[in-house]
């Protein structure tokens, strides 16, 4: 097609999506109405099971399924990132140069990461009684290991990540998911039920399940995107085309 | 008086992600895209809007994702097509 | 039972988790033993809830519904979605069998990786037949769709596999959000996310508005892309044709299959009822969308030489058919329609399969240049043969079953039926003819078409790399009986009669949009019991008539691939306009994607 033609059809198929939708949105209950059949539903049963968290509730003890299906979404992106930015035949491995960083941002960095590491954690412990959980707390903590990174350079960085433990920690941390659903099957209920006992409401072992659950998906997040970045890492810092390689042999020497 | 402060605030954070959204929309170079409008302006944005709606868990994944993950993938993304075009 | 049903998903995730936790102190031969364990155990588990005579429900996490609503996700397994999942595992099991050491060199440490997104993309498709919630089926539609961007990309080294899963998953994404729009509008409307649930909360007030339509027309819409109709089709056959061979197995055989039981599915359980699309709109849109994919699929798959390229087009054109079976919206529709997919599903994935032995013995997958090189492997080449005639509904395959079943409905399908089965039967047969015995001539290499500047050099197949990384001699015994396996499969869905029985009987519980809310949410049993509807009815089976109609379009792909590889028939030249279409230019696609949708709400709205 033409880019114009293709301009038209796009157009047209714009205009007539934005229409339906528009149309659809006018007949919407009101914003901020107070008829929430499921929130109400959802917040009853949170209590019940003792999750300060609602959301918390939702993902990792009502709606749990959902969430091993994401969780595994995660983990088939990062395995799929794996194998599509693998070293092919024709590429080789270089070692990076050392990279000079002002002294300024590498105070800042070695200040601030084990800080950020901290809140990571927090953020995965305290999933089922405040906002955040695994999802979020294991995407801090694994960008909390990058600031070493960015304050000191790419060698800090692997000394400290060895990317075959964390893709052990990302099969663990799936599995670990997988294992705690069967548990309520052992336990004589349905799969990924709450059988544990569960606690005093609005204290960190409260939740039953939900708190290790949140481990696990926090365990396997961190490690998922550890192991995703050091991927894009290694694609932009050492993976070179063979043909690079030997032309820069090539004028070494000349 | 409270209700009317809420609209406004969501009226102003969705007018931000607009504006946020579009400006990296237009932004041609993919590094700027990257780092100015993902890291300041459109994650932020969202953030905001998120919190605003009540929505913590929500925006505190978009302010861990959006605001490090992603225009970290972007950039070294950018870095590896850049150094294979150098080349050719 | 009840209790193990997500046990079917679960397993090959926890498969997976083991070969990405172990994947490099794993050898080899461990790795893909545990993936073939993991997905066996899966298929056995589908086959064993198979065999309960009624549905299968099971609450995750135990949130059965009080007074009727939870806030839970219901699995339900009845006989069709089971169906499915089972369908899909067998697949898993044969693509795992087949790539049994198929690949040169697996990733650097990574022995497990590709059997690992087998596992995944199994889950994905057991999670997708399986759910009973809106939103859980988005989830699980989404790992099926990482899964496939991800193996259809992973021959890295070239740039087409690369290009064809950025367009695979560029629409496919489109199409996602669209559905997540759509579960959205319906979440404001009934506060609800379990399909029955939904349905059942339109019901009680029923508004046919713009709201219901737009969620109609934007949930089906990533459901039609997967499906692959036209015009959401043109991502399939860029990414077919450049998946290795194996993965191609599942996507055509299966993958594509699960787009139109989407639609099947949340048709009858969220719209079927008196608060949900009339019946006439829903018809509309699926009959009219189903032909235009049957008939270009058809014809696009008659001009390609590129024979994976040739194989998609075909499942594109058969995916028109099966849209046209399921939105008659009848029993026998549906029915003929499920015997239809797992004839297809058979012969497909056994025509793949021959394709993946040629590539990897001779390299290359071009029709023109492989003319003739065929000839000592004439045993394939009577598998091709075979396989180009299922596709074509011979009797008494699976497929002629299907069709024969389906085009009872009305007076004009076997026309349409008649057409597409010969088109792409005969394509295949001209394969065949030209490939392993050499007849007719050797295609004259000609000028490649560049029409509007713009436009590619025709895909011809030449410059494919053998997957299995030198080219072997023998095609191991493996690949072989897979394929022999396939092809049985095939046969056996159309010898049968308890197989159509049971089908016809599912059928009929399937699209009972009130009986399965009350089996869902008031836990009455259901299911369908083979020998209620299906005695009355006499089952759906061969007729002499669906058995002479099959002859007659087995016979006249015969003719058609005769008068090909003799020189009368031009197998190209005469639609280049349809053929410019197909440019591989994603933003064409996305262009279409839009567009499609624009003509959906057109035909739902009418």
């Amino acid at each position: 097609m033409t880019r114009r033609a293709r301009l038209w059809v796009l157009a047209a198929g714009l205009l007539g999506t934005a229409a339906l939708f528009a149309a659809a949105c006018l007949r919407m209950p009101p914003f901020g109405g107070t008829w929430h059949p499921y929130g109400d539903r959802a917040v009853a049963a949170a209590i019940a099971q003792r999750t300060a968290n609602t959301v918390s509730s939702v993902n990792f003890d009502q709606r749990a399924l959902d969430t091993l299906g994401e969780e595994s979404i995660l983990f088939a992106a990062v395995l799929g990132t794996v194998v599509l930015l693998r070293r092919t035949p024709d590429e080789r491995r270089v070692a990076p140069q050392p990279a000079s960083v002002p002294p300024a941002l590498r105070r800042y960095a070695i200040t601030v990461l084990p800080l950020a590491l901290l809140i990571g954690l927090y953020v995965v412990a305290h999933g089922q009684l405040s906002p955040g959980g695994g999802f979020q707390g294991g995407v801090v903590v694994a960008t909390a290991l990058h600031l070493l990174y960015i304050g000191v350079d790419h060698r800090a960085l692997e000394r400290v990540r060895p990317v075959g433990l964390y893709e052990l920690a990302d099969g663990v941390g799936e599995g670990a998911y997988v294992v705690l659903g069967a548990a309520g099957l052992l336990a004589g209920s349905a799969y990924l039920a709450n059988t544990l006992p569960h606690g005093t409401f609005n204290t960190l072992a409260s939740g039953g399940t939900v708190p290790l659950l949140n481990a696990a998906v926090g365990m396997e997040v961190a490690s998922a995107v550890v192991v995703l970045l050091a991927r894009f890492l290694a694609q932009a810092l050492e993976i070179v085309d063979e043909k690079t390689v030997d032309e820069k042999e090539e004028k070494e020497k000349e | 008086m409270r209700e009317a402060l809420d609209d406004t605030l969501v009226a102003a954070s969705l007018l931000l992600v607009a504006a946020a959204a579009t400006a990296a929309a237009l932004t041609r170079d993919p590094a700027r895209q990257a780092v100015v409008l993902s890291l300041l302006a459109l994650a932020l944005a969202l953030a905001l809007l998120f919190t605003v709606l009540q929505a913590p868990d929500v925006a505190l994944s978009q302010l861990a994702v959006g605001s490090a993950v992603t225009p970290l993938m972007i950039l070294l993304t950018v870095r590896r097509v850049r150094r294979r075009r150098r080349r050719e | 039972m009840d209790r193990l049903l997500p046990l079917i998903v679960a397993v090959p995730l926890l498969g997976a988790a083991v070969l990405v936790g172990a994947g490099r102190r794993m050898p080899r031969l461990a790795a893909e033993t545990v993936a073939c364990a993991c997905a066996a155990a899966s298929t056995a588990l589908a086959c064993a809830a198979l065999a309960r005579a009624t549905t299968v429900v099971s609450w995750a996490g135990g949130w059965r519904p009080r007074h009727g609503v939870s806030g839970g996700i219901v699995l339900v397994g009845d006989r069709i979605g089971l169906g499915l999942a089972a369908l899909a595992s067998v697949l898993v099991l044969a693509v795992l069998a087949y790539s049994w050491r198929y690949f040169e060199e697996p990733p650097r440490g990574h022995s497990g990786a590709f059997p690992a997104l087998v596992l995944l993309f199994q889950a994905g498709m057991c999670g997708f037949a399986l759910t009973g919630d809106l939103f859980d089926a988005f989830v699980f539609f989404e790992l099926m769709g990482v899964c496939g961007y991800a193996l259809t990309g992973y021959h890295v080294e070239e740039s087409r596999p690369v290009q064809g899963a950025l367009a695979f998953g560029f629409v496919n994404s489109l199409g996602s959000y669209a559905t997540l729009m759509g579960i959205a509008l319906l979440y404001a409307r009934t506060g609800e996310l379990g399909m029955a649930a939904i349905g059942r909360q339109l019901d009680a007030a029923p508004e046919r508005d713009a709201l219901v339509a737009a969620a109609f027309v934007l949930v089906m819409t990533g459901l039609l892309v997967k499906a692959a109709a036209v015009p959401f089709h043109f991502w399939l056959p860029d990414a077919h044709a450049v998946a290795p061979t194996p993965v191609c197995l599942v996507l055509s055989g299966v993958m594509v299959e699960t787009g139109v039981y989407g639609v099947a599915r949340v048709h009858t359980t969220v719209f079927g009822g008196p608060g949900g699309i009339p019946a006439a709109g829903t018809r509309r849109v699926l009959v009219v969308l189903g032909v235009v994919s049957a008939v270009t699929g058809a014809v696009m798959c008659w001009q390609q030489r590129h024979i994976k390229r040739l194989l998609a087009f075909s499942t594109v054109g058969h995916t028109g058919l099966f849209l046209v079976g399921v939105g008659l919206l009848t029993d026998e529709g549906l029915s003929g329609t499920c015997l239809y997919v797992l004839g297809h599903a058979g012969a497909k994935a056994a025509l793949f399969a021959c394709t993946g032995i040629l590539l990897a013995r001779l390299g290359s997958v071009d029709e023109h240049e492989l003319h003739g090189r065929g000839r000592d492997i004439r045993g394939i080449g009577l598998l091709f043969a075979l396989g180009g005639l299922a596709l074509a509904g011979l009797p008494p395959f699976g497929t002629g079953l299907g069709k024969a079943v389906v085009e009872e409905g009305s007076a004009w399908l076997p026309a349409l039926f008649g057409l597409v089965s010969a088109l792409t039967g005969g394509a295949a047969l001209r394969v065949a003819a030209r490939v392993f015995l050499g007849t007719g001539e050797r295609g004259r290499e000609e000028e490649p078409e560049t029409a509007g500047g713009e436009e590619e050099p025709e895909t011809a197949g030449g410059e494919e790399e053998p997957e299995t990384g030198r080219r072997i001699r023998l095609a191991p015994p493996p690949m072989v009986s897979v394929a022999v396996a396939l092809l049985a499969g095939a046969l056996a869905v159309g010898t049968v009669p308890a197989l159509a029985e049971a089908t016809y009987a599912a059928s009929s519980a399937f699209l009972d949009h009130a009986g399965y809310a009350a089996t869902v949410l008031g836990g009455r049993a259901g299911g369908g019991q083979p020998g209620h509807a299906a005695a009355a009815h006499g089952g759906a089976w061969w007729t002499w008539t669906g058995a002479a109609l099959g002859l007659l379009s087995a016979a006249l792909a015969v003719v058609l691939a005769a008068a090909a590889v003799v020189g009368l028939v031009p197998s190209r030249g005469w639609s280049a306009p349809l053929r410019r279409l197909h440019s591989g230019h994603i933003g064409d696609y996305v262009a279409w994607t839009t567009a499609g949708i624009g003509l959906l709400s057109l035909l739902t709205l009418w």
